[in-house]
This record gives structure tokens, C-alpha cells and sequence, in this order.
């Protein structure tokens, strides 16, 4: 970052410290769970179904048995374990019917790789290739039924609601006010449909798993590249009946998650395999291509937005409508579909709204989390909305959004009502439109003055709101401890992946007790047996959460300290005060102590003992929290609102199509910056990372729904060479009363909206619609091609202008 | 299946020969950067895999005047980036091999594998083809020497019988005044392979030589088209003319990474660039 540095009021919260983890990986000493091999460890690999939706006919394993090295060889008559984080509905191992190209047919466990790969090539599967469901319009007809025991499979009641005899997992709804008497009052209701496409996480260690099974008892231990340790243990009990503290889940380092790896995905598979082996330890390790097509995806979505508006851009309502594509399993689909209906309006009043959010089976790749947990999805339909409205109210998309966004005293969604304390979505977009020098729509004549140099700029800009998604009562806790030379353990139970929890939870505990960062000694390597529990390290909650048990920790480490200190200083602990690592009088500070000499109890100069060991602990629960009301969606979800904007210029070559992006300016209400280098991290990863389903990612399928780009080859990632000119963080520090320094949380917004304002600056550039995401060289320049001013479709199969 | 395969170095010419025509499912390998896909992905079923890189007459890398270029079969892309004698005489050369994959790729991957390979898309072809190079085979009866644009017969198929080699590819020299470019269209700045590449070269008598890839089955010389183009004589009109004209000369197909309608238009938008920037220079 240029200009002007960041300043923090605060003497180590705020302050640019370098990652806890920098060296160790830089150094490549940093130990991944892919590097890892355990004594008389086993290899696996698996036979996918080869079509998308297929009857089993019959496995003949007995060649694949009788391979020297081969451990064991397992398929679905092997195991009825069913796995699922909201729905029950995934088997470990196909058994009768398979559902997309990646299902598990059979798994082999052999001495080496090339051995396990061998043996699945002598496997000899007979199929009987069924019809597969498509895409969603397929899968609402219900003619074929995905999960033809839909109406019997276990779920989190009252959250979720599958539809009976349908390939609904989920259809969350939400609405208030009379729909029908603002569309009618409205001088203008417009109605769109925006979609996107599947894309992939992409982290650079792929999915691993590493279990050793005790046959003789329920023992299970994971060493596994996963973002929820806790919640693995979980759901490995709940699946395989066996108690939490029977499961022990190691999360070494993390090569990168991005919501791919919450949850649980090869550890039962591994289990299995390792019971089946006699207990030896077996990796199962994704290859890249599996990484595309076996493990989960950002699901794609269909958002049909109708909205009412008066003739002086005051939105009278809104109906939404998302349908996801879900794939063959709900996983956390069916959550990123709840989030809509919350949070799929987007930062704006409205008083007349109505979302019905389906998350829907088809024989596709399944989906799960991914950065913004749907709200880049729906904000791609809101942000492009919102942007129409504009042009077809003559109105300054900027005034536009300022007359309708959320300001204090105003009603999200859900009926949760605004406050100072949750920020301020118009102080986000002001900046980012004041750096992106904003004056205006360009005019057609404009337009075609820059047209005939064979580029033109664009400028755009959207909003973006997101709080986490997660169970009304999550929750997260620490301990602390101090060592006997004064510095102080703090073990969380959330995972560093690469976001900075364990350098900015450091920041806290350092700021708290007044120690330099140095001295405080935490680690990103999780053991469920010593750590303290956590929910799940996702959806921007750590800060938030994660901060506030730190300062409780902090703050009873102190009062124990001053206790311990007040005794061995004969005065009351309310006279003493805590700075630079000692803990003094507050009138006669020549009465001191440091926190070495109390660290593991006080000792008089005679040899007596006092305190013992510091130690302390703070937790941290999801405040005022409710589920939502089944049909009217209202109620409380949203432990922590955290509201931004983007504003981006482009430049478009009208020949090739490709959008150059100049400039990306990013603002969030993030309260408090707590890490100025790892905020601004954030920020150029979630934009880089936006970037990519804005202008190029996007998963193909043939008619079979077998994923033809399963590698990089042609699943394009953005690459060094692809980063934009300019990346401009503005952090705006209107506090959250209730957050750690007023902090909140910013880990996945940088990605949000992000594919709007470019579809927005597009428009500006070009005076073309595009509805449709990726908007790549060859979708815009078949665009303009096509002469059409809305482009509703990119597919190869309907390209425009091909008709 | 996983290939189980006999590793083989041969340091002389005749070894390689006798040994690639003597066993069945020997593969050449030089840079690998093809061959390990193919095996990793079991595409192929490999016994023998054949190291060309201690074969003298392969790591050849020079420009004699008058004579022109040479770049063995052992030569890695890098090399040709980096060279200035290819930079100065045959700049679309250099383009194409700079556009090529990444720079570690480039360590590794070989100028005449990208031909050998003969991938529709390949990057080197077009501008190895607008400077006439001939292919130098090795085989069980002798040298012999094959224009590149007789060398590529199909997708991933060319010329070569069992028991031949490629050991290297040569061009001569251009003339003083002669230019060249090569542009290409991929989906990101990254490394990505073309989605359509044309080299386009004028030579120091004013005619037109256009090479293609990522269009038809092989990457492609378009002789028909350069006959009209020189016929007409060089000029912005016949360019303008030229990148609609070239949409008969191609046959695209739709794909994974681009429709045929999109690859048609980069053809026409990447000629019309290619010679205006060519005649820009001229003037």
C-alpha cells in the first residue's frame, strides 16, 4: 500500500506486526498434513463413478485383493456410514445408486501409491448408466429424484426444511410487508435473472487425511488439512457412534482453505480404510483433479430478482428468488441457501420484501462453504440489480444506493434493527467512490468517442454486507497460561489457514496484558486433546469471537495476577495497575512485581510459595442469537454485521474482450484494524480472489455432468501476472460496541461484490448488461458482438449472436 | 494403467535409432513437460522411455550466416527467449517461445517437443512455419528432412515412422529488412495455452507469411491466403480485408476453452494486429 499509513490508536492492536507464521513457512519448515508420513503408514486411492448417475450392478474385487501391498479394499456393501453437517445424506462409499462423477465407488489401501493405484485399475465394476438431473429447472420437476429417501433423511430440524418427494435439501423463505401493494405502488417494478457459475477453491495443499483406527477399540485419530477440527470430532461420532473424546483430530499447518475444508470430507473415508487395514494409518490424499471434481465446490446459482421502485429511486420492494445448484449433497449448501434469506437484499431498507432460497440436488459436484458463503453470489444478482434500476431511473448509481442504504434506526431483513454500533455501508461506498474519482455515468457519446480507439473505460461500484453464518449458539474459547519466564501460552481451538487468527488473537492477548507480541506463544497446530473447543473456523467469526475470549482471558489472568501480587505487595489488588509486563502500586509504583516473579506462583525470600501457576480461560457465545421464523425469516441471525463496497475502472478491449482492471478500491467497516498488514492481506486476496469468479472461473460440464476442466490447465485460477494495477484498502473505524476493540470481521468480504462492480464498470465501459458470469474475454466480445444491450446467457451452447 | 517402463540414454545417434525402431511402446523423452502428463494421466502405455538429451547432434543451438538457424532437439525454450540472434532475426520466434507456458516450463520444455507433441494449440509452430523451417529426422535409413508444414498430419500426429527422431528443426536466414510478430489471445495474463495464435511475417521483398495455431487440426501455414494477400499488395485495406478473408482459411472447432465463433474472431482481431504493427514499423 502507497499514500497514506495506517495509524493505530493502540500500542500493539492496530499495528502491522509480521505474521506469527511467516518465517516457519518461508523456510519450509513449516509441516503440512500432505508432508506428513506416519510409521507403517498406508496409501489410498479411489475408483469415482464414471458417470454421473449410475445403478451398481456388481464389484468384483478378488484381482484387486490378491495385488501384492493391497491392505484393504473397501465398497459400499463395506459400510452404511452416513456423513452430513446439516443433512445426513452423503454415504462414504457409493452403495446402489452413485450421484455425480466423483462419488466414492471403491477405495483401495496399499503399501504405496502406485500399488493402491494399481489395484483400483483391477477393480471390475459393472454399471447400468442411469438418466442424470441436469441443472436445477431438471431437478424443481422432480421427475428423478436425486435422493429418492429424501423424505426419511436425518437434519437439523427447524433450520433446514427438505421438501418431501422433490430434490429440494432446503427451501428457506423469508418476507415482510405487502409485496403485492409495493410493486403497486412502485412507478417502476424491473425484473432480472443473474447467474453464475460452480468454481473451485483451489487451495494449494490439497484435501488430506491421515487415520489410524484402533480395531480393537472406537479410537480414531486424524491428522488432517481441515478448518474444524472440532467439528470433525463431531460429526465422526454422530456417524460412526462413538463418543467425541474417542476421536482426536491434529490439524497440523494448512495449505490454504477458503470454506473448502470445513466441515468433514476424507477423515471417514480414512477411517474405514484404517479399520479395514487392521489399524495401520492411511493417507488419503485428493490428487489435483479430485481436488475439482470429487471434493465440494461453491455451488452455482440462479437469482431472479423483481423490484419496486419510485420515480425518485426510493425501493418500494424487492422479491428475490435463489435457486442453488447444490450438486448431489447438501453439505453446506443448505446453509450458504439460508444466508439468503437474511442477507439476499443486500445493505438496503426495504420495507416490502420476500426471498425464497432453494438449495437443490442435482448429479453434479457437490457444494460447500466458500469465501462469502454465498453473498458473492447474491450480490451479483442484488449489485447488478440495484445498477439497472439506476439506468432505467436516470438516476446517479451513487445517489441511488445512498437514498436506499441501511443507516441507524432501519430494518435489515431478518427485522433486526440498525444501530451505530454496526457501522455505516454509506461511509464504505462514499470512500470507495471518492477514490475511484466518481463523477458520473459515461454518456453514449463518450462511449463511442473511446470505442473508436479500441478501448474503453468503465467505471463501477457495488455494496457488500455479510455476517457470519452459523448456528444461533456457536461459540469458542481460549486458555491462557503463563510460563515461568513471564511470557504466556494462548491456546484457541480455531485454525490459522492463512487468514492471521494466531497473529492477531496474539495482538490481542498482547495489548491486553501489556507484553510484547514476542511474548506470547501460540500456535496454529491443533490437537483436539489439549486445545480448547472451538466451533468451527469459518465465516469471519474469530476476530469477533475469538478477540472477545482473549480479552476475558486476558482480564482474568490479570485479576489473578493482581491478587497473587497484592498479597506478596500487602496492599489491596484494586491498587494495582499492569504495564510493560510488571504489575505495580497505582501510588507508590515503587511497589512492584514482574510477571516472571508471579508467573508460576510468588516466592518470599524465605522459600515460601504462594499462587501457583497462572492460568486462565475466557469464552465467548453468540449474543442474543435466534433461529429464524420457518415461513416470515425473521428473527436474529447476525452475531456481527460487517458492511463494504468495492469501486473499480476497467478497461475493455472491444476486439478481444479482455477487461483490464486498473484500479480496485475496497472499503470495510471493520471497527478496529487489529493487523494493518494482514487486513490489507485480506483485502488484496478476496479482490484477487473475486477477480478470478468475476472475470474467468467457472466449471464446465458435458452432457454426462462430468466436469471438463477438472485440472489448471483449464481451470483458470488468476496468477501473479493477472493482479490489478491498483489495489486501494480504505479501513473505516466506526466501532462495534460489543467487538474486540470494536473490532469485526473482514476475512471473507474482500471477496464479496467484487464480480458486480466489474459487471457495473462493464456497463459503464460498454453500455451492455451482462448477466452472466464469467465475464471473459470470449463472453464480452461475443457480447458487443452480438449487438444486444442484455446478455442473459454465455454458454457455449447459447452463445449470443450464434442464434 | 501405470506405464512400467525401461529408462534408456543412448549417447550416440545410431543407438537411439536402433533401439526406438527395435522396441515397441518407446515414447522419446527431451524436456518431459508433455510425456509426464501423458503418463501421469496413464494416457499412454509406456515400456520404454528414451533419453535424447546426451545425443550430441540434439543440444546443437546456433545461426551461421547465411546458413541460418539451428535449434536441436535438447533445447530448451528458455534458450531461444533468451537468444539475441533469435530476438533480432526472427523476433516472432522469440514471442511465440516467450508466450510459452511459464518460465519454469520453459526450463524444461523443448522447442522441437512443442513440435513433436503436435498439439493444435501449440505456441512455436506459427512462427517456426512463416520462416519455412525443415525438420531434421533421424531413422533406421538415415536423415532425412521434412518442411514443418508437411510434419503435423492430425491431431497430436505427424511424419514420424517407428523408429525416427527429431533432432532438430532449421530455418534460414532472413533477409535484411524482414519483420515478424507473433500475437495470441489466452484466457488471463498468466500462463495459459493459446486460445488462438497467429505469427504473421513480412518478408524484405514485401511479401506476407502467416502461420496459425488453436484453428484447425495442426497449427497451419495459410499459403492460399498469403497468395491473395500479396496479390493485392500490402496495405491497411488489404489487412482490413485480409482479417475478414481469413475466416474461410480456418476451421475451428468449439471447445472447453473457446467456442469456434470467439476463435474466428481472434483470428480475423490477432492478423489485422499482427501486420498493421508490422506496417507500423515500416513506416
Amino acid at each position: 500500500m502507497d499514500e497514506k499509513k495506517y495509524q493505530s490508536k493502540y500500542k500493539r492492536v492496530g499495528q502491522a506486526y509480521d505474521r506469527k507464521d511467516a518465517r516457519e513457512k518461508v523456510t519450509g519448515q513449516a509441516v503440512f498434513t500432505y508432508d506428513m508420513e506416519l510409521p507403517g503408514m498406508l496409501h489410498a486411492r479411489c475408483l469415482l463413478s464414471p458417470y454421473a448417475r449410475a445403478r451398481i450392478v456388481s464389484i468384483d474385487t478378488s484381482k484387486a485383493k490378491a495385488l501384492p501391498g493391497v491392505r484393504a479394499v473397501l465398497c459400499g456393501e463395506d459400510s452404511d456410514i452416513l456423513v452430513g453437517l446439516y443433512m445426513q445424506d452423503k454415504r462414504v462409499l457409493a452403495k446402489g445408486e452413485t450421484r455425480y462423477h466423483g462419488d466414492v465407488v471403491a477405495a483401495i489401501a496399499a503399501d504405496d501409491e502406485e500399488t493402491a493405484e494399481r489395484a483400483i485399475s483391477l477393480l471390475d465394476v459393472v454399471y447400468e448408466p442411469l438418466q442424470p438431473v441436469h441443472d436445477v429447472d431438471e431437478a424443481l420437476r422432480a421427475e428423478i429424484l436425486v435422493h429418492d429417501d429424501i423424505n426419511e433423511l436425518k437434519h437439523y430440524v427447524g433450520v433446514f426444511f427438505p421438501q418431501k418427494d422433490s430434490n429440494i435439501a432446503s427451501w428457506n423463505k423469508s418476507k415482510k410487508g405487502d409485496l403485492d401493494m409495493a410493486f403497486e405502488e412502485a412507478d417502476l417494478v424491473v425484473e432480472n435473472e443473474f447467474s453464475l457459475p460452480a468454481v473451485a477453491h483451489a487451495p494449494m495443499e490439497t484435501h488430506v487425511a491421515i487415520v489410524q483406527a484402533d480395531p480393537y477399540s472406537n479410537k480414531v485419530r486424524i491428522w488432517s488439512s481441515a478448518q474444524s477440527p472440532f467439528a470433525i470430532r463431531q460429526i465422526m461420532a454422530d456417524s460412526f457412534g462413538i463418543s467425541e473424546s474417542d476421536v482426536e483430530v491434529h490439524i497440523p499447518y494448512v495449505g490454504g482453505g477458503f470454506g473448502g475444508k470445513a466441515g468433514i470430507h476424507l477423515e471417514p473415508l480414512a477411517t474405514l480404510l484404517s479399520r479395514a487395514a487392521g489399524g495401520l494409518p492411511v493417507k488419503v490424499r485428493a490428487t489435483r483433479e479430485q481436488e475439482f471434481n470429487q471434493l465440494p465446490t461453491r455451488a452455482g446459482m440462479r437469482g431472479r430478482i423483481k423490484t419496486g421502485v419510485t420515480k425518485e429511486g426510493k425501493l418500494t420492494g424487492v422479491r428475490a428468488v435463489y435457486d442453488w445448484d447444490s450438486g448431489a449433497y447438501a453439505d453446506y449448501g443448505v446453509n450458504v441457501g439460508k444466508t439468503a434469506v437474511y442477507s439476499g437484499i443486500g445493505p438496503y431498507k426495504v420495507d416490502n420484501a420476500s426471498i425464497d432460497s432453494k438449495t437443490i440436488y442435482t448429479n453434479k459436484v457437490f457444494s460447500t462453504a466458500y469465501r462469502g458463503f454465498g453473498h458473492l453470489e447474491t450480490h451479483w444478482s442484488i449489485e447488478r440489480q440495484m445498477d439497472i434500476l439506476s439506468q432505467h431511473l436516470q438516476i446517479d448509481p451513487y445517489e441511488f444506493r445512498m437514498m436506499n442504504l441501511l443507516k441507524p434506526g432501519d430494518q435489515t431483513m431478518s427485522g433486526e434493527v440498525i444501530t451505530e454500533s454496526n457501522g455505516s455501508p454509506s461511509d464504505c461506498l462514499t470512500a470507495v467512490v471518492k477514490e475511484i474519482g466518481w463523477t458520473g455515468r459515461k454518456t453514449e457519446e463518450e462511449r463511442q468517442r473511446e470505442w473508436k480507439t479500441g478501448k474503453v473505460r468503465g467505471k463501477g461500484f457495488a455494496m457488500l454486507q455479510k455476517a457470519p453464518a452459523m448456528p444461533a449458539n456457536t461459540s469458542t474459547s481460549v486458555i491462557m497460561q503463563m510460563n515461568g519466564d513471564g511470557h504466556v501460552k494462548l491456546m484457541i481451538g480455531a485454525v490459522d489457514f492463512g487468514q492471521g487468527a494466531i497473529t492477531a488473537l496474539a495482538q490481542i492477548a498482547a495489548q491486553e496484558l501489556d507484553i510484547p507480541i514476542e511474548h506470547i506463544e501460540i500456535s496454529a497446530e491443533i490437537d483436539t486433546r489439549a486445545n480448547p473447543y472451538d466451533w468451527n473456523t469459518v465465516a469471519s467469526k474469530l476476530i469477533f469471537m475469538g478477540g472477545n475470549a482473549v480479552i476475558k482471558a486476558s482480564r482474568e489472568m490479570l485479576r489473578k495476577m493482581k491478587e497473587i501480587a497484592a498479597q506478596a505487595l500487602r496492599t489491596d489488588p484494586e491498587n494495582l495497575l499492569h504495564a510493560n509486563g510488571e504489575v505495580y502500586h497505582r501510588h507508590s509504583p515503587e511497589r512492584r512485581l514482574t510477571y516472571k516473579q508471579i508467573a508460576l506462583g510468588y516466592m518470599y525470600p524465605n522459600g515460601t510459595g504462594i499462587g501457583g501457576p497462572l492460568i486462565s480461560s475466557g469464552s465467548s457465545i453468540a449474543d442474543g442469537l435466534t433461529n429464524l421464523h420457518p415461513e416470515t425469516g425473521q428473527g436474529y441471525p447476525a452475531a456481527v454485521w460487517t458492511f463494504g463496497a468495492h469501486a473499480i475502472e476497467i478497461e475493455v478491449d472491444v476486439e478481444t474482450g479482455y477487461v483490464d482492471v486498473l484500479k480496485v478500491a475496497s472499503a470495510f467497516d471493520i471497527g478496529q484494524v487489529i493487523n494493518e498488514k494482514l487486513v490489507y492481506g485480506q483485502i488484496c486476496g478476496g479482490v484477487v480472489q473475486g477477480l478470478g469468479s468475476a472475470l474467468l472461473e467457472g466449471y464446465k460440464f458435458n452432457s454426462d455432468e462430468q466436469l471438463m476442466n477438472p485440472s489448471f490447465t483449464d481451470n483458470k485460477i488468476p496468477t501473479m501476472k493477472d493482479i490489478p494495477g491498483k489495489i486501494v484498502p480504505i479501513y473505516i473505524e466506526n466501532p462495534q460496541h460489543n467487538g474486540p476493540y470494536g473490532a469485526r470481521g473482514v476475512g471473507e468480504h474482500p471477496m464479496i461484490s467484487v464480480p458486480s462492480a466489474v459487471g457495473n464498470a462493464v456497463y459503464d465501459a460498454l453500455g451492455i448488461n451482462f448477466h452472466v458470469l464469467p465475464l471473459s474475454p470470449e463472453a464480452i466480445a461475443l457480447g458487443i458482438a452480438s449487438g444486444k444491450k442484455s446478455i442473459l446467457c454465455t454458454d457455449v451452447d447459447c452463445l449470443p449472436g450464434r442464434h | 494403467m501405470i506405464s512400467r517402463f525401461t529408462y534408456f540414454k543412448p549417447h550416440n545417434l545410431n543407438e537411439a535409432v536402433q533401439y526406438l525402431e527395435k522396441k515397441e511402446k518407446s515414447f522419446v523423452l527431451a524436456g518431459g513437460t508433455d510425456l509426464m502428463i501423458l503418463l501421469r494421466r496413464n494416457l499412454i502405455n509406456a515400456e520404454h522411455i528414451v533419453d535424447i538429451k546426451a545425443l550430441p547432434e540434439t543440444t546443437a543451438f546456433e545461426f551461421i550466416e547465411g546458413a541460418g538457424l539451428t535449434i536441436g532437439a535438447s533445447v530448451v525454450v528458455n534458450t531461444v527467449v533468451d537468444s539475441e540472434v533469435v530476438k533480432a532475426k526472427y523476433p516472432a520466434l522469440n514471442e511465440a517461445a516467450a508466450s510459452l507456458a511459464s518460465y519454469q516450463l520453459r526450463n524444461r520444455a523443448t522447442v522441437v517437443g512443442n513440435i513433436c507433441n503436435a498439439s493444435p494449440g501449440a505456441d512455436l509452430p506459427p512462427a517456426l512455419l512463416v520462416y519455412d523451417a525443415v525438420v531434421n529426422i533421424a531413422g533406421p535409413q538415415g536423415m532425412r528432412q521434412v518442411p514443418l508444414h508437411e510434419f503435423f498430419t492430425g491431431v497430436k500426429r505427424t511424419v514420424l515412422q517407428r523408429g525416427e527422431l527429431v533432432v532438430s528443426v532449421q530455418m534460414p536466414e532472413p533477409g535484411e529488412g524482414d519483420k515478424s510478430i507473433y500475437l495470441r489471445q489466452a484466457r488471463l495474463r498468466g500462463h495459459d495455452l493459446a486460445t488462438v495464435g497467429v505469427a504473421s511475417r513480412i518478408k524484405p521483398d514485401g511479401k506476407v507469411a502467416i502461420g496459425i495455431c488453436a484453428v484447425a487440426p495442426t497449427p497451419k501455414r495459410l499459403f492460399a491466403l498469403e497468395d491473395m494477400i500479396n496479390e493485392r499488395g500490402l496495405s491497411q485495406e488489404t489487412i482490413e480485408w485480409a482479417a475478414e478473408e481469413i475466416r474461410e482459411h480456418i476451421r475451428p472447432i468449439t471447445d472447453v476453452r473457446s467456442s469456434a465463433q470467439y476463435r474466428l474472431q481472434m483470428a480475423s482481431v490477432l492478423l489485422k494486429r499482427g501486420l498493421l504493427a508490422l506496417i507500423g514499423k515500416e513506416a
